[in-house]
């Protein structure tokens, strides 16, 4: 009998079908690796599971039992614990501390300490987890601390445990320790659901495979025995694109942004590893790659946000470094990764928003300091016809938008600006398709006219079909360059997921 | 959802607008039940407090140099509030800037009018400045908590002026703690004979605009604007939050300075200990109730200045205490800050007007 | 001025007197910091239990009462600031500020009300301190520890209650994980709202029976703004004691201290100046001293829902 049953669960958010229809079931003792790309629906299904959040139609049954999971403490007390992505520790308590918070052994109102942690330690050693239980959780690596959420649920009884993206953050020899830890649970009688995109760890760690893609099921029942990385791929990503969208530049020029080892550490860890690469100008150079893999470092070193470890830069032969101001003033355009919190003031208007960054120049203030309105509000004016952002005027705050228009508002202003350098973050996310295309072709535009882009983003699509030169970073570093359309997306989609090396793909250095 | 987008500003200033009245109209209410437990009638004596404060001349005169300090304390709190700082220290720059204008005023000699008068308000402007500049420095480099930090100050400042004025500055043949008599040409213009309006509401007024301008139409008041609604989106944008902070800061407490010297200057004409009855810490409810625009401060300051007038003149023939309008001040940050405690009024209030609507709509026998 | 023997024992005596009230009401701020809400209030509460303490000796005729009302008014205000803060999310400060506003708005008004008088109060029975023939007969001790108020050894047992209850037991762990993390203590399930409300009203409680001792314990009659800024220095010291009950008694000693020389060098100096020290050294604390003790990871955060 399967432990756990899912049929037909279906979930939609406004504006997008996160699961159709999905089945889903899980056994006794085994690890499952539920597969999918950013958006296919695998976190929707396992917080639905764990009672984060409803389904609008579907059942699940443990057991054999129907149930209805209404809260996460539903789904605990029934032996389901999850270990979130973002770990909910608390850094200035001991791992002892950490794992019986909430579920303490107690002695007339006192916690029995000594029994907490000889409970522990008998779990500790059971699973050859290796960590002091009386240490501060600050005090661990990551890849400890996330040993210290699997601690919790364990020391809960917990008989299913979900991990969500667990390798997202720990380092290659933690994944490994990882491994072997997942695999005693399981023999010890656990069942364990992976929700992940990485396929290496799927290959090496799950018994099934399970598929999700656009929030259909693909597959349920896939051994990964049985199947090669390049099939997993595949399936996951499986795919047309469009070929024909793609307009190759023209215009390109010599180099004008370039980049040298730069390096970024944050808490001790690298995360972008001595990277560097050329921008020519009329060129768009894309990166493509999963979140997490450094880009957010990368972003924030070429933009003043954050000061590099080690960088050098240089726009057309002049060196640029310092706060944000100096990286705007030469010239180099930014459109930030997280379009409200990061580019606009969603109180303030459109018109407030679209000087935002420039507000300084000749063309909206004078010497003094005085704001030329008159000057602000002709400007916005035009940009929102130029660019189609509707709006019935530019006085309306940003808040009212979709969030296509708001990003037409960042896009706009940048684009308008002529600069001779842009670094756009996933410059679609989260759009609608009409928006989208307008902005890709802005780009298209404004690289036609000279601009040096630089253009990351996890939408393998987008960054295939838009750019000239195709990056692949991946843990910090730049693991593979080539021509687009010289590899397929399968082919990427393994360099993003580590599959494969740059020498298996055939060195194109 | 078709919403009627109409300007941002607009839509903004009718909600906060509403939200303030809704605030001051609960606060007063409030306000009537304790004078109703203490055992007065709560019309009459509003009736009284609005009937004095607005139906005289004197009255009015009084609540309008009531207003006044709280003018300059008002705006100061809500400048500062744009930066999310908050400056629970007007109280202590209202007396650095009132001391100083008083050691202009006395020390400071052959001058003509216009021009004492100016240097003491500048120099008051620039010692509030200096006091909150100092704090907002500190915040930036040791993250001092900038509420503690000027709530100590004003202690110190105070106890330091009383010390002054009880001491090295006191007159030979005086009582009380205070300086000298200022001379006749840093002293302002009476505007109504016998009363303690001034020039300085006009200065206050004058003030006013000019932040409201400086916030609206200047690259600096935009800055402060971005980096108070988003601090992150203002880095990206280049803008040098920890300057424009501090700056903010400082400006708050210069102004609250030149509250303190309008004091001096026109009404006392001299710095007297202890002149100050709470009028710093009274900003922080006309800000609330300004919803933090230094142009709507002047309304605000305005509609407490008849309150406290009232109190005071209706304290003097009844026992009904002054400190209620402080009540009342407390209360409406209450509701200002919490709009929705009061928003289940609302509810109430509309369904009892959708009953009484389809009451009309059934009349004819129709079912429901 | 020489300094006997006699004058140093009586500044010592004199420096826990004067500790006690800040060691209350840091207490206080204790919990309400662990539980992960601003104590900005204190001050306020403080106010409150000095007044409501008085007038409830004054109603009863009895200082005990009078101690229970002190503190069920600071619990009181308390509650103004759990509900503004953690049930409406106002920002923390703002509404710790509200409190101290209304507790000066409050207690002058009542003053009037209740007593008829303005500025003080009549007199009401206060606490007698007690006295043990063996703890006065101990040589330094005995001066110093002989002549406290009933109150201050009440103090020193709640220090030692506090601090038992935040690290050795079950709800006082899972309080501070409340304001360590909130995501994390609802997701093993706490209520999280419930444990900030009860870190409040702790330290509505303490700082309550603070100002208790001030007007009840120290003299016997309420004078307006008689706390004079404690609250605001216990929150001082609170960050400075890295938020525990331990630190806090050692931080009311040092700030007790200053009180205490005070009154020996007004003979000295201009008594403003004099007054204007302990304002003056917690700003120099503040700057040049340690840097705080990181406050709980999860102060002034909310949960969803």
């Amino acid at each position: 009998m399967d432990l756990i049953r899912m049929e037909k669960i279906t979930k939609t958010y406004p504006g997008t079908v996160a699961l159709n229809r999905v089945d889903f079931h899980l056994e006794k003792q085994e690890i499952v690796s539920l597969l999918g790309e950013n958006g296919a629906g695998k976190s929707t299904l396992m917080k639905i599971l764990y009672g984060m959040t409803a389904p609008d139609s579907g059942d699940i049954y443990y057991r054999g039992e129907k149930v209805s999971f209404k809260k996460p403490m539903d789904a605990i007390k029934n032996g389901i614990c999850m270990v979130h992505q973002h770990f909910m520790l608390v850094q200035a308590f001991t791992v002892t501390e950490n794992i019986i918070a909430g579920s303490e052994p107690v002695n007339s109102g006192f916690v029995d300490i000594k029994k907490a942690r000889k409970e522990v330690n008998e779990l500790i050693e059971k699973f050859h987890f290796n960590i002091d239980p009386d240490i501060r959780v600050e005090e661990l690596s990551v890849g400890e601390q996330q040993r210290v959420e699997i601690l919790k649920v364990l020391y809960r009884k917990a008989g299913i445990i979900i991990l969500d993206e667990p390798t997202a953050v720990l380092t290659p020899q933690e994944v490994n320790d990882l491994f072997v830890i997942l695999k005693q649970l399981r023999d010890d009688g656990k069942s364990i659901i992976i929700i992940t995109h990485k396929l290496k760890e799927t290959k090496v760690l799950a018994d099934r495979v399970v598929i999700l893609r656009d929030g259909k099921l693909i597959s349920d029942n896939t051994k990964p025995s049985e199947v090669t990385t390049k099939q997993l791929s595949e399936m996951m990503v499986g795919r047309e694109i469009n070929l024909q969208t793609r307009r190759p530049t023209s215009s390109k020029g010599d180099v004008s942004l370039r980049v040298s080892n730069l390096t970024v550490i944050v808490d001790g860890r690298p995360r972008v590893k001595d990277v560097s690469f050329n921008v020519h100008s009329g060129e768009i150079l894309g990166v493509a790659g999963v979140e997490g893999n450094g880009q957010t470092q990368l972003i924030e070193a070429l933009t003043g946000l954050c000061k590099p470890e080690s960088m050098e830069l240089m726009l057309k032969d002049k060196q640029i470094s310092g706060t944000s101001d100096n990286f705007l003033k030469a010239g180099i355009a930014h459109i930030p990764e997280d379009r409200l919190s990061m580019g606009l003031v969603k109180e303030m208007s459109i018109q407030d928003n679209i000087i935002l960054g420039y507000h300084r120049e000749s063309d909206f203030c004078l010497n003094n300091g005085l704001l030329k309105k008159k000057e602000i509000h002709e400007y916005a004016e035009n940009l929102k016809d130029k660019f189609g952002i509707k709006a019935p005027n530019t006085e309306v705050a940003v808040s009212s938008l979709s969030g296509g228009n708001q990003q037409k508002i960042i896009i706009a202003r940048a684009f308008s600006r002529n600069p001779e350098a842009i670094i756009i973050a996933h410059p679609t996310r989260g759009v609608d398709v009409g928006a989208m295309e307008y902005i890709h072709q802005q780009l298209i535009e404004l690289r036609d006219n000279g601009a040096a882009i630089l253009l990351i983003s996890a939408d393998l699509d987008e960054v295939r079909t838009l750019s000239d030169r195709l990056l692949v970073l991946f843990e910090g570093e730049i693991v593979s360059e080539s021509m687009p359309g010289e590899l397929n997306e399968i082919e990427m989609g393994l360099l993003m997921t580590g599959g494969r090396t740059m020498i298996e793909v055939g060195d194109k250095s | 959802m078709t919403d009627n987008m109409k300007s941002v500003k607009k839509i903004q200033r009718r909600q906060s607008f509403a939200n303030s009245i809704g605030a001051l109209i609960f606060s007063l209410l409030l306000g009537m039940v304790f004078i109703y437990v203490i055992g007065y009638s709560p019309i009459e004596s509003y009736k009284a407090i609005f009937g004095v404060s607005l139906g005289t001349v004197k009255g009015f005169a009084l609540s309008l140099s009531q207003a006044t300090p709280l003018m300059f304390t008002g705006m100061s709190f809500a400048l500062a509030y744009r930066v999310k700082m908050i400056n629970t220290g007007a109280e202590g720059q209202l007396y650095i800037g009132a001391l100083c204008a008083a050691l202009v005023g006395v020390y400071v000699t052959s001058l003509p009018g216009i021009v004492h008068v100016s240097l003491a308000l500048i120099v008051a402007f620039i010692a509030g400045g200096l006091i909150a500049g100092a704090v907002a420095l500190a915040k930036a480099y040791t993250g001092a908590n900038e509420i503690i930090l000027t709530l100590m100050l004003n202690s110190v400042i105070i106890f330091f002026t009383s010390y002054l004025v009880n001491g090295p500055l006191k007159p030979p043949s005086s009582g009380v703690g205070q300086t000298e008599r200022i001379a006749e040409s840093a002293q302002l213009t009476r505007l109504i004979p016998q009363t303690q309006l001034t020039t300085a509401i006009i200065l206050a007024i004058v003030v006013a605009l000019l932040v409201q301008f400086l916030l609206d139409r200047t690259v600096f008041g935009y800055e402060v604007k971005v980096t108070g609604q988003n601090f992150k989106a203002a880095k990206v944008a280049g803008i040098n939050v920890s300057k424009i902070s501090i700056l903010t800061f400082a400006l708050s407490g210069a102004i609250a300075g030149l509250g303190g010297a309008a004091m001096v200057l026109g009404v006392n004409y001299r710095f007297v200990e202890g002149f100050s009855p709470g009028y710093g810490f009274a900003g922080i409810s006309i800000a609330a109730l300004a919803a933090y625009s230094p142009l709507a401060v002047i309304p605000s300051a305005l509609l407490i200045g008849v309150l406290r007038a009232g109190t005071i003149t209706l304290s003097r023939t009844t026992s009904i205490p002054v400190e209620l309008v402080d009540l009342i001040q407390v209360l409406v940050i209450i509701f200002v800050a919490a709009p929705t405690m009061i928003k289940p009024i609302y509810k109430i209030k509309d369904k009892i007007v959708e009953k009484f609507k389809t009451r009309g709509k059934t009349h004819g026998g129709e079912e429901l | 001025m020489i300094f006997t023997t006699d004058l140093i024992l009586s500044i010592l005596a004199s420096t826990l007197r004067r500790a006690v009230p800040l060691l209350l009401a840091s207490l206080g701020g204790t919990f309400s910091m662990r539980a992960g809400v601003i104590d900005l209030g204190l001050e306020g509460m403080m106010l409150a239990g000095a007044f409501f303490g008085v007038m409830g000796a004054n109603i009863t005729g009895s200082a005990w009462m009078g101690l229970l009302i002190g503190v069920l008014f600071g619990m009181i205000f308390s509650l103004l600031h759990a509900v503004l803060h953690v049930s409406y999310k106002v920002n923390g400060s703002i509404s710790g500020m509200v409190i101290n506003l209304l507790a000066a708005a409050v207690t002058p008004l009542m003053l009037n009300e209740y007593f008829g008088m303005s500025g003080k109060s009549s007199m009401v029975e206060s606490f007698t301190n007690p006295h043990w023939e063996w703890l006065d007969n101990i040589p330094i001790i005995g001066p110093i520890l002989g002549g406290q108020n009933i109150l201050f050894y009440l103090s020193i047992i709640l220090v030692a209650i506090s601090w038992v209850f935040l690290y050795k037991s079950k709800f006082g762990l899972r309080m501070r994980m409340v304001g360590e993390n909130p995501e994390a203590a609802s997701a093993v399930g706490l209520n999280v709202k419930a444990y900030k409300y009860f870190g409040v009203l702790m330290s509505g409680c303490f700082a309550g029976l603070g100002g208790v001792y001030l007007s009840l314990g120290q003299m016997n009659l309420f004078v307006e703004n008689m706390t004079a800024g404690r609250g605001y220095i216990a929150v001082v010291i609170n960050a400075f004691g890295r938020f525990n009950p331990l630190g806090s008694f050692i931080g009311s000693i040092f700030f007790g201290f200053f009180d205490a020389v005070q009154t020996v060098f007004q003979s000295f100096f201009p008594s403003q100046l004099v007054m204007m020290t302990p304002y003056l050294v917690t700003i120099i604390v503040i700057l040049f001293g340690l840097k705080s003790g990181r406050s709980p990871a999860g102060t002034g955060k909310h949960i969803e829902n």
